[in-house]
């Protein structure tokens, strides 16, 4: 992004102080008209509207040069009126009273006209400063909405400090406990010793520190601590120029110079914010898949776990009250409990491999044996399940036989817990594509899981996928292949792996 | 009236409330099951058991909100089956008023054991004396002795040890044992608690570096050592 140029502030005209050169030959120019006119044509032209005329160049010259041009045009008119109408003439003599009264009226015309004139003239540059000012503090706001790092902010804040105070402007910020130049304008601008430590006492203290006053040791520039939102210790110092008090627009440029540090500052605050919103996110993210994962755990590991030492406890201690078939079933729940906590370990270990980027050993497969073998696993896990398996001759393909079987596993595990009825195990060839495929007659899945099942991302599987489906598509996934979830015709759902065949190699 | 006593389990795992099915029956006990707190609660007004085994993670309230709705009409003893990372609903559930609790996964022998001690009355006919390891608590007098030796134990010292031993063997929270001894003011100043009970042990304890009648739940509260032989 490319700042537009600063606007600059115009410097105020002080009329009353400083009347110009220029101003007086300017009204020596009109009066000299005025005369050359009225002396030329003096038979013609009455007494009154010749001194109507020099009143006339007496007022232009004073509202457009000012008090001090006026009076001094004011002499000169009622010089030119003497010389060219009153006895004798062609002289400068004042005798009569009335020409005491007529000085006294053309002064009186040309003090308040000039007056007059300089105070709009004040008022005009006034609304100028501001109007700038305000183009300025816009200017300020509008490069800082695009800024995204802290030396960025400090760039702009220094280019318009420097415009509006017309002297160096720095940004300082600590690095490791010690101030380090961030930003200059001029750039390559030195702070000699004074101005560091102005800078670092403004830093340490959290306060502004303002420059010497003029002809007085110490630094020239005043520094201002931007109020960022990374506390005391990370803020970035400002500083720029001291301003002269006696400049007429020394309120205004102060004023512009308030709002650019108050709107760094208010930049600076965003971004450690959004900062701070970002690490957030990711935090609660990682927080969610672990508090997913713990759930997971608590309900898949400690159950068994409990189970397991609640029955063989009771079965040691309680064992000769025990009728026997109590006894019977209390190690028949042993044994389905470490028939599950195998599987949730085995599982945890496929999800570490795949998670810490596994090696897979492929090697030719057949995926209708695959598929059987974790067909006959479920049907040794879940005797009381309907498990149907429909597997035609396949091509072989390029596979490691453990992970393809526990893809599937894990999805017929998933139509066992959630899904009563039949579940049935296909496998079919698509041009050269192989599909296994699960289906079964639940309630379907849950929107989001099929999104995420079909989509991408390894990470941030949605609530309630638990770890079967995660591993399966990670499987998938490092097998070359994919896994979509749909809709069954007949209801229910249907889960597909889809794996690549190679080319040369056929059935 | 049934000789046998009657237990309700409440888990949402059957496999849990099939073992545990089986040990209570052959350890003496009638057992009525629930899965989750709203069966646990109509299950208490039906049939009224005699104690509760509630697990804190149930589908459909949390134990807390159990025992909440419980304490509102009875005062049934209850122990709260809890995980490791329960820990907050755990104490919660205990300072609501449930009578102890067994971290999942336990022994059976632990679960008999506090499922004894909260079945005992709790308005036991008062017991004025407790003889415990060579230790006299006289609790008129308020007077303890080790053997022939009275021991000196401050007002509230002793305050503490009567609500810690007339409870042998149940967990009693920091909060519980602050608001009995201190009063309700004062019921958030575990690290005061903690420096009574470390002046007690020094005072009572054979070994205070290895109490054997003050245990500590850690960050629950104490227990006072069950009598060697238990109270059946």
């Amino acid at each position: 992004m490319e700042p537009v140029e600063t606007p600059r502030l115009n410097d105020n005209r002080r009329w009353m102080t400083a009347p110009t050169l220029g101003g007086f030959i300017g009204a020596a120019l009109i009066l000299i008209a005025i005369g050359t006119v009225v002396g030329s044509a003096r038979h013609v032209l009455p007494e009154s509207v010749a001194i109507l005329l020099f009143m006339m160049g007496v007022l232009v010259s004073a509202a457009g040069f000012g008090f001090w041009v006026g009076i001094a045009s004011a002499f000169g008119a009622l010089a030119g009126f003497n010389f060219l109408y009153v006895e004798p003439h062609f002289s400068l003599h004042i005798g009569e009273p009335q020409d005491i009264i007529k000085l006294v009226v053309f002064l009186l015309a040309a003090g308040i006209t000039g007056l007059i004139s300089g105070r709009l003239r004040e008022q005009v540059d006034a609304a100028e400063g501001r109007a700038r000012a305000l183009e300025v503090v816009s200017q300020v706001s509008s490069d800082l909405t695009h800024v995204s790092s802290q030396s960025e902010i400090a760039k702009v804040a220094v280019r318009h400090l420097n415009a509006l105070a017309q002297g160096p402007a720095l940004a300082l910020g600590p690095v490791d406990g010690q101030l380090r130049m961030l930003a200059s304008e001029p750039e390559g601008y030195l702070p000699d010793a004074s101005e560091l430590e102005a800078a670092d006492v403004a830093w340490r203290r959290g306060r502004p520190e303002f420059a010497a006053a003029h002809g007085w040791n110490g630094s020239r520039l005043t520094f201002y601590p931007l109020s960022g939102d990374g506390g005391k210790s990370a803020t970035p110092v400002l500083g720029h120029a001291r301003i002269s008090p006696d400049r007429r627009d020394h309120g205004w440029r102060e004023q512009a110079i308030d709002v650019v540090l108050q709107q760094s500052g208010q930049a600076m605050q965003r971004l450690s914010l959004s900062e701070a919103a970002e690490n957030e996110r990711r935090r609660a993210t990682s927080e969610q898949m672990r508090a997913a994962l713990l759930a997971s755990l608590s309900h898949d590991l400690r159950t068994p776990l409990a189970t397991i030492l609640g029955s063989v406890t009771t079965l040691r201690e309680l064992g000769d009250t025990l009728a026997p078939a109590a006894q019977d079933d209390l190690l028949a729940a042993i044994e389905e409990e470490t028939g599950r906590l195998g599987r949730y370990v085995e599982k945890l270990l496929q999800l570490t491999r795949l998670q810490s980027g596994m090696e897979v050993h492929l090697a030719w497969v057949d995926a209708g044996d695959a598929a059987l073998a974790s067909v006959n696993r479920a049907r040794r896990a879940w005797p009381n399940a309907r498990i149907e398996i429909v597997m035609p001759t396949l091509p072989m393909i390029r596979a490691e036989a453990g992970l393809l079987e526990q893809a599937v596993f894990n999805l017929i595990e998933n139509a066992v817990k959630y899904a009563p009825g039949v579940i049935r195990v296909t496998g079919a060839l698509d041009d050269r594509t192989l599909v296994l495929s699960v289906e079964d007659r639940g309630r379907g899945l849950p929107q989001p899981i099929t999104e995420w099942l079909s989509s991408d991302s390894m990470t941030r599987a949605p609530q309630g996928s638990g770890l079967g489906l995660p591993i399966s598509k990670g499987i998938a996934r490092s097998l070359g292949g994919t896994i979509a979830a749909h809709r069954n015709p007949q209801g229910g759902t249907v889960i597909e792996i889809r794996l690549p065949v190679p080319e040369d190699h056929g059935a | 009236m049934s000789a046998r006593q009657r237990i309700l389990i409440v888990d949402d795992e059957p496999q849990i409330q099939r073992f545990l099915g089986h040990a209570l029956n052959a350890a003496g006990y009638d057992t009525l099951l629930a899965a989750n707190g709203h069966e646990a609660l109509a299950s208490i007004t039906a049939q009224e058991p005699d104690l509760m085994i509630l697990d804190l993670g149930l589908p459909d309230m949390n134990g807390k909100e159990v025992i909440e709705r419980l304490r509102l009409r009875s005062d049934l003893p209850v122990i709260v089956l809890s995980a490791h990372d329960q820990e907050m609903e755990k104490i919660m559930a205990l300072d609501l008023g449930a009578d102890d609790f067994v971290a999942k996964p336990f022994g059976i022998g632990e679960l008999l054991a506090r499922l004894r001690v909260s079945l005992r009355p709790r308005r036991a006919a008062r017991v004025d004396v407790i003889r415990q390891d060579g230790l006299t608590i006289d609790l008129d007098a308020h007077q303890v002795s080790r053997g022939s030796d009275l021991l000196k134990l401050t007002p509230k010292e002793f305050d503490l040890l009567a609500a810690l031993a007339s409870n042998a063997g149940r967990v009693m929270t920091h909060r519980k044992l602050l608001q009995q001894v201190w009063g309700p003011a004062h019921v958030d100043d575990v690290p005061y608690l903690r420096v009574f009970i470390g002046q007690l042990r020094q005072k009572l304890e054979l070994d205070p570096a290895r109490p054997t009648l003050i245990l500590t739940e850690p960050g629950i509260g104490y227990r006072w050592a069950q009598p060697e032989g238990g109270l059946t």
